[in-house]
């Protein structure tokens, strides 16, 4: 297969999951993209919203969609890390002889939908950090790896902190892209209300195997990045420190820690998904742009000032990329070199 | 893999405009900065002659040649042209990066993907000017240089200065009419005479004339009236020596101790007349310069003042005999020693001593003469009137007679009054009793007349401050007005 096959098999194939998910989720077009984006990326997504905006059903569709294990843990303040990895139980076998079995918990699937994630215990929060950076976990001392593809997908509400542990910072650096779910316009709303108020259920189908899942990350690996879309990049990350020699004046301000490596990561390798799905073999400045919020606004941690004046991290970014695109172009301009 | 020829073509196109740009760029500098020698030229049309309007000309041209050449020359890196191109086409940096990894040789199997999918939307595009003028900032300031050249080159030469400036006297202009008419005539003129002739105004000596103090007339808010009995009434203003050590006047006015109280009456005191016109005589002279006949004067004078009770008269006799003898130093010594005298029997009148009835020789002296006998209510002579003031009467207890009133038992006394309205509120008090019935020895008026004198005396020399002077009179203005 060429490759320009092997690229409009993946533009088909991302048309058609975002297809089917758009079956059930109503609008939500730029969230349910960039949840397949995460996914194809290699990534974990977080979705934030407050209650009833389907955040669950959109995980949930989505793992209807593909034919991969679908886990779901609901976190609970009591909830422990035995039960989303697993523990060893001793088991009896046919001739009664007794040994430890690991009994894998809930994270051994392909798809994990981690609901409400902050209500559980930082020490619980903990248990996916390393099966989300490694695609392994340890248990008794063994190291058991995750199922390829593995793909976290997690939610939280953003109004409920009653009895709630917010995500630390080691935590949320691996997520790779963080989603506001937005309430829908009137129109969405209406047709929310005539796709779930009939008796016919929407059924969806599976349209992606996890093997086609890895393919196409292999080959979205391979798409070019211009130096100047990467220096791009890394200037958006690097305006994000404060301590930066040219740190906009937002970042100094209101901003106590940048966006560590993994946010620049997060930009390119989006970026490239991005840049494929739209049947283009190059990232471009665009894409970097349009996922630089979902790949930064977890990422800055605001300062005292920033808590305290509400700055919006996503109006934060903005500013930043402005900052970093009218450097970018004074320093480019064929006239003043 | 090579560059498809459809991308190298895009790319040198863009670079091509970007050159021309440039090039119209620094040349609007490049005139603009041209056009600012040319003013100057044009400004100098005169001495330059016809040529200068073809010399600034060359320089506007040559100036914009010179950025137009510099723009062109500056070189234009293929992946500026390949962004420029993909910015102003909306390639989504497709010639950037096709041509950036195209040389690569890491390059995946995407990028040929990419370059094939480059080349053909880059095929597909139309042919246009996609770099945009970019006009500098002087290119907003050339207007101005450029019609300064126009207005200087249609108006007439601005004439040079000679080096001579202009003398605004009446005379001036035939001066330099005759100065230029003949030429010859300042060359058969002594060098010297020339120079005077070319030397500034301004830097020429000013001729004062001699001013006396008595000839030369004073008019309002002449300071010379201040000096006019000094020596330095006669000294002629030396600009050089003012501006380098100060002037003598400025000087002169710093020493307030010096300067004469215009606004006070020197007569009141006998010393200070004297002493005032000895120093005038003096005037930080040489004893020997000093003229005898008005030494002649000061002395008669100072005799006359002696004649009338004062203890001076040895030292102005003395003073008079070095003086016929053309020994002017000693008679002023003697002069000296007479004004001390003076001072010292003023000070003594003027002193809390003196008011101390009986025990000053000169006090009894005066009751030998007669004079003081009770004296007038209207005699404020001092020396007259002490023997008015409480304990100055003519009793041989040392503090005078006391009054009988304070012989009168103090229950025996009391005092009653009224208010009283009137330019000045007060208050009139009686006295009542046995007391009240008694007449004082004291007179009203000549008590206060001799207090009123002793009040003026203290005014000039004591150092009362002036803006007290005229509170304290007023004082005793309302004091007699009763």
């Amino acid at each position: 297969m060429t490759q320009d096959a092997r690229v409009q098999e993946f533009v088909t194939a991302f048309e058609g999951l975002r297809a089917e998910v758009e079956k059930v989720i109503v609008g939500h077009r730029e969230i349910i993209n960039h949840v397949l984006v995460g996914m194809f990326a290699g990534g974990h997504v977080l979705l934030e919203g407050v209650p009833g905006l389907g955040k669950t059903l959109l995980v949930k569709t989505l793992s209807e969609c593909l034919e991969l294990s679908f886990a779901r843990i609901q976190f609970t303040p009591d909830l422990m890390p035995a039960d989303i990895i697993g523990t060893n139980m001793i088991v009896e076998d046919a001739e009664g002889r007794k040994h430890f079995q690991f009994q894998p918990g809930p994270i051994f699937a392909h798809v994990v939908l981690a609901d409400e994630i902050n209500r559980a215990t930082p020490k619980t929060q903990s248990a996916l950090l390393e099966g989300m950076q490694e695609s392994s976990v340890t248990v008794g001392g063994a190291s058991r790896p995750l199922p390829a593809p593995f793909f976290v997908l997690a939610t939280q509400n953003p109004i409920e902190m009653e009895g709630t542990y917010p995500l630390p910072e080691a935590q949320l650096d691996r997520f790779l892209l963080k989603l506001r779910v937005r309430y829908p316009a009137i129109e969405e709303l209406n047709a929310i209300i005539d796709r779930t108020t009939h008796s016919r259920p929407v059924t969806v189908e599976r349209v992606m195997t996890g093997a086609k899942v890895l393919a196409f990350r292999e080959l979205i690996r391979e798409v070019p990045v211009a130096a100047h879309v990467r220096d791009f990049a890394s200037g958006i990350v690097m305006a994000t420190h404060p301590q930066a020699a040219d740190a906009p004046e937002v970042s100094r301000r209101f901003v106590r820690y940048g966006a560590s490596p993994r946010g620049a990561q997060a930009l390119i390798l989006g970026g490239k998904v991005r840049a494929l799905s739209e049947g283009r073999y190059n990232v471009s400045v665009d894409d970097v742009k349009a996922l630089a919020a979902p790949a930064l606004r977890h990422r800055v941690i605001l300062n005292f000032e920033g808590e305290a004046e509400g700055v919006d991290v996503d109006n934060l970014v903005t500013q930043i990329i402005e900052s970093v695109e009218a450097t970018t172009a004074r320093a480019k301009e064929p006239f003043l070199r | 893999m090579a560059h498809p020829e459809s991308l190298d073509r895009l790319v040198r196109r863009v670079a091509a405009q970007v050159r021309r740009r440039r090039a119209e760029h620094h040349a609007l500098r490049g005139a603009f900065w041209a056009s600012l020698p040319a003013v100057v030229v044009i400004a100098l049309k005169g001495p330059i002659g016809p040529r200068a309007v073809a010399i600034a000309i060359g320089l506007v041209v040559a100036g914009a040649l010179a950025g137009a050449v510099w723009g062109l020359l500056k070189r234009t890196s293929q992946a500026d042209a390949a962004r420029l191109a993909d910015r102003a086409f909306g390639l989504d940096d497709r010639v950037t990066t096709a041509l950036e990894w195209a040389e690569r040789s890491d390059r995946t199997s995407l990028v040929d993907g990419l370059v094939a999918d480059a080349t053909a939307r880059v095929s597909a595009l139309p042919s246009r000017t996609i770099v945009r003028r970019i006009m500098p900032r002087e290119a907003r300031f050339l207007p101005v240089p450029v019609l300064a050249v126009i207005a200087l080159a249609l108006a007439p030469a601005v004439p040079l200065p000679s080096g001579r400036l202009p003398d605004f006297t009446p005379g001036g202009e035939e001066e330099e009419k005759e100065a230029r008419s003949g030429s010859g005539v300042l060359e058969q003129r002594s060098p010297r005479e020339a120079r005077d002739k070319l030397r500034p105004p301004s830097f020429e000596e000013r001729e004062f004339s001699a001013r006396s103090g008595a000839a030369a007339a004073s008019t309002a808010g002449d300071l010379s009236a201040v000096f006019k009995d000094t020596s330095l009434a006669s000294q002629r203003p030396d600009f050089n020596s003012f501006l380098k050590k100060g002037d003598d006047r400025l000087k002169l006015l710093e020493q307030v101790d010096r300067l004469p109280d215009l606004a006070s009456d020197f007569t009141s005191s006998q010393y200070k007349m004297v002493f005032k016109k000895s120093k005038a005589l003096a005037g930080g002279m040489n004893p020997k310069d000093i003229s005898p006949k008005k030494l002649k004067e000061l002395l008669e004078e100072m005799e006359r003042l002696g004649r009338k009770g004062g203890n001076w008269s040895g030292e102005v006799g003395e003073g008079m005999e070095a003086l016929e003898g053309g020994h002017s130093d000693k008679a002023m010594e003697a002069m000296q020693k007479a004004l001390d005298k003076m001072r010292a029997q003023e000070d003594a009148q003027r002193s809390g001593k003196g008011l101390r009835g009986g025990r000053d020789n000169e006090r009894g002296s005066g009751r030998e003469r007669g004079r003081g006998d009770g004296g007038g209510a209207e005699d404020q002579d001092f020396g007259d009137a002490e023997g008015l003031l409480p304990g100055k009467g003519r009793s041989p207890s040392p503090k005078g007679e006391a009054s009988r009133r304070l012989q009168a038992s103090p229950y025996d006394v009391g005092v009653e009054g009224e208010s009283r309205r009137g330019r000045k509120d007060g208050y009139d008090t009686n006295m009542t009793g046995r007391g009240g019935q008694m007449g004082s020895r004291l007179q009203y008026l000549g008590v206060i007349g001799q207090y009123r004198k002793l009040m003026e005396d203290a005014i000039t020399r004591e150092s009362v401050p002036r803006d007290y002077h005229s509170q304290i009179k007023d004082y005793f203005q309302a004091l007699d007005e009763r």
